[in-house]
């Protein structure tokens, strides 16, 4: 049993995410900035009618943001019901995995990404990262806004 | 008939119509519970109860929900025995009825919902316990009654363009039913995909007949029991003729079609305003005859658009009695669990409130009404030492004021105990400012994820959501909650609503590159202020207003946006008196109509931001959240009061 998963990329590294949970891929334009959003939150955009954050997978991951180019691809994704918008340095493929083939990701392998990640997959001769989405969109540090 | 498309239309009218009938029923059984004990209980009510049960029996039966089906037919058991004073109202009939009808709606919720049914063989038991008649194995299971001399059917016929070709029509169903047996009851249904006809049939139908009956779209089904009682002429017959004029002047409109026309109105007023973009930018190349006539034509469009969203908006509105109704049995499951005397009283229940924002907030609204039940009152002796009557009291109010609605739900309990909150607070280590909190802070806390003021989940009020839903929900309908409580005194959620999705009129602030929508409802007024007439004092500005001060907040600097430097700049006036706040910007840049989106995800929710429009040009334009800056400003305000103001304060 495989699953479609979509191929994308972060700094050099090749992500997967299921194709289920991509609601659709943009080219990014016109990113509005949100003031005091996390530094990983690059701004909203609009994707069809709806205002989605554009969360920048490399500052997540710790790298330096990228200008954009006409690969940066904006991967919208759902999670429950959450629609958000991941800014990638470029996504193209699509490729059947079986979920049973995806390793536990070891710590030695991945970076600051490794807390984000599902787990392994080798296509061929590749190295492809799975993402964990609930992990990757969770906002782990609410603080809470002082009133006073 | 097996088509799923039809059998997914048929369901959704299946669920609008159920919800109507169990509004009606939660409404007439509170005319029940007044009458407990009594010989003859309101006759009407009786009648209209057993109806609603009754057609949620059948309409439940040909979803083949046989839960729903069952419970139904033990409630109009247990009516019909009380109509023919057979049995008399109990409150243990009353108390049947009631978690008669919670299970019965909790089982189409599942169904709707796709999750497990709840469990109803208690609760059918203790309603056959209370019908006189039922009670027996025939009780139990219908089905088994099927066999009975003189069998009932429900015949169901859907009329077809090729069956009307065959000359198979309504009238021909009808006389071929006639022939064979008696009609009892005959019901259109209007389904999505046309009309359909249901007819209750009692009679000796062969299978054979049955079977060529199916090629004709004549689908027959046992029915568990002998058909139903017709009502006796005289009282059933005006009833009938209301509720059919009734159905041929209302139309059910399916809230996702209302959407879409709201949605294309909403493209319409964005590109009004692009042609309203464009011919100013043609006023120079435009003879001024022509120029003025296209301008008052836009115009003339501008003034046709609003009055067509207005009257779309008036078609989604409905009674905010649809969210009260239910909580009379809420508030009265609940004191009784609990053993608080609580006395629910409500009010405006019709004010009109837009279907989507009711809907979204009945959970939220449950859940404030499951809280204050639950932990809000104090024991009736202490509220009696303490010179109040024994018992509570729990308002629902809702109130229209201007574009807004205002629903409240207040106690007269013990109030929340801030200090308690606050030292829970901090050791769960929430950051928080020295001294007593304001009550903005305290209903943060009391909304914050992970935090409750109970060690243990409360059963009722830990169930489905919690005060951290109530907030999101607010604040995805563009709302506002705000809380007054005071020990002894009791608790007050105020929660400000847009009376529909909106749009609204908005002021355009431009600061430095960026682009800002500044809703004008929250604007008193708009100065301009020179810079030289800014002072710094204790690193805060203050200007000069009216023979006073105005704090003033620069947006640029709050947001970390560079300002440019040097000329005037316009400013925001937010509050009045004591409490006024400017908003300083670099330049209002003319008045526009926007179409509000929110902006509730967690990863763009920033304070001073309260949601995103679109000027037509395609990219996101920030809405500033006025009274949040205006906070901020006069916390910053030198000399403002560390406390709080009155009257907020959570003492």
């Amino acid at each position: 049993m495989t699953e479609p998963f979509i191929l994308f990329t972060v700094a050099g590294t090749t992500y997967a995410l299921r194709s289920r949970d991509v609601a659709h891929v943009e080219m990014v334009d016109q990113v509005t900035a949100v003031p005091n959003a996390a530094h990983f939150v690059d701004g909203v955009v609009f994707s069809r009618g709806q205002v989605v954050p554009a969360l920048n997978l490399r500052a997540r991951f710790g790298f330096d943001k990228a200008p954009t180019d006409l690969s940066t691809r904006l991967l919208v994704v759902r999670d429950g019901a959450r629609t958000v918008g991941l800014v990638v340095d470029a996504a193209r493929e699509f490729v059947p995995i079986d979920p049973a083939a995806i390793q536990p990701p070891s710590a030695a392998l991945t970076g600051l990404s490794g807390r984000y990640l599902e787990g392994v997959a080798n296509i061929g001769d590749r190295l492809i990262l799975v993402l964990n989405l609930a992990a990757t969109l969770t906002f782990e540090d609410p603080v809470l806004e002082p009133h006073t | 008939m097996a088509d799923d498309a039809f059998l997914a239309g048929f369901m959704d009218d299946y669920f609008v119509e159920c919800e109507e009938h169990l509004a009606t029923i939660r409404r007439l059984l509170l005319v029940l519970d007044a009458g407990v004990g009594q010989p003859a209980v309101q006759p009407q009510a009786l009648d209209e109860l057993f109806r609603a049960f009754h057609s949620i029996k059948g309409i439940s039966g040909m979803v083949e929900l046989r839960e729903a089906e069952m419970l139904a037919h033990h409630m109009e058991s247990y009516l019909r025995a009380l109509r023919a004073r057979e049995t008399q109202l109990s409150d243990a009939g009353i108390d049947a009825l009631i978690r008669g009808v919670d299970a019965l709606e909790q089982t189409i919720a599942a169904r709707r919902d796709a999750t497990p049914p709840p469990a109803v063989d208690l609760v059918v038991r203790e309603l056959a316990a209370v019908a006189p008649e039922a009670g027996g194995p025939r009780a139990a299971a219908p089905a088994a009654a099927a066999s009975a001399a003189l069998a009932s059917w429900r015949v169901t016929f859907v009329p077809s363009a090729a069956l009307l070709a065959r000359g198979v029509n309504v009238d021909m169903v009808r006389a071929r039913l006639r022939d064979t047996g008696t009609i009892v009851d005959a019901t259109p249904l209007v389904t999505p995909e046309g009309v359909a006809f249901e007819f209750m049939f009692a009679g000796d139908l062969a299978p054979e007949t049955a079977a060529a009956w199916a090629g004709d779209g004549i689908r027959v089904e046992a029915v568990a029991e002998p058909g139903p009682v017709p009502f006796d002429g005289a009282a059933a017959s005006p009833m009938d003729g209301s509720a059919r004029v009734a159905t041929s002047h209302v139309v059910r409109v399916d809230l996702g079609k209302l959407d879409d026309v709201m949605r294309i109105i909403g493209d319409m007023v964005i590109s009004r305003a692009r042609l309203d973009g464009a011919l100013a930018a043609a006023e120079a190349a435009l003879p001024p005859a022509i120029w003025r006539q296209i301008q008052e034509n836009t115009q003339t469009i501008e003034r046709q658009l609003r009055d067509l969203r207005e009257g779309v908006m008036r078609l989604r509105l409905v009674p905010v009695g649809e969210i009260f109704r239910r909580m009379p049995f809420v508030v009265r499951d609940l004191a009784r669990e609990t053993g608080t005397q609580v006395r629910l009283e409500l009010r405006g229940q019709e004010t009109e409130i837009d279907k989507f924002l009711i809907e979204r907030m009945m959970d939220p609204v449950l859940h404030l009404v499951r809280n204050a039940v639950s932990h809000g009152f104090e024991p009736a002796a202490v509220r009696a030492a303490a010179g109040k009557p024994a018992e509570g009291t729990l308002t629902l109010a809702a109130a229209s004021v201007g574009e807004s609605v205002v629903l409240e739900i207040a106690d007269d309990g013990r109030g929340i105990d801030a200090a308690a909150v606050a030292a829970k607070a901090r050791a769960l280590g929430f950051p928080l400012p020295e001294g007593p909190l304001d009550a903005a802070t305290l209903l943060d806390l009391l909304c914050a994820p992970g935090f409750s003021t109970r060690d243990e989940t409360d059963r009722a009020s830990g169930r489905g959501v919690g005060m951290g839903v109530v907030k999101t929900t607010v604040e995805e309908l563009n709302g506002s909650m705000t809380l007054q409580t005071a020990p002894g005194e009791g608790t007050r959620f105020v929660i400000e609503l847009p009376l529909t999705l909106s749009i609204t009129d908005a002021l355009i602030a431009h600061v430095g590159e960026r682009v800002f929508a500044v809703p004008q409802g929250a604007v008193r007024e708009v100065i301009e202020i020179a810079p030289a007439a800014i002072r710094r004092i204790e690193g805060h500005e203050i200007a000069p207003f009216r023979g006073g001060t105005l704090p003033i907040v620069r947006l640029g600097r709050v947001f970390g946006v560079p300002e440019r430097a040097g000329r005037a700049l316009h400013v925001f006036v937010v509050g009045a008196g004591v409490d006024a706040v400017g908003i300083a910007v670099d330049r209002i840049a003319g008045q526009r109509e926007i179409v509000v989106r929110g902006m509730a995800d967690a990863l763009i929710k920033v304070d001073g931001v309260s949601g995103a429009t679109d000027l037509g040009d395609g990219r996101v334009v920030l809405i500033l959240d006025l009274p949040a800056l205006a906070r901020r400003g006069r916390r910053l305000a030198p000399g403002a009061s560390v406390a709080p103001r009155p009257g907020v304060e959570a003492r």
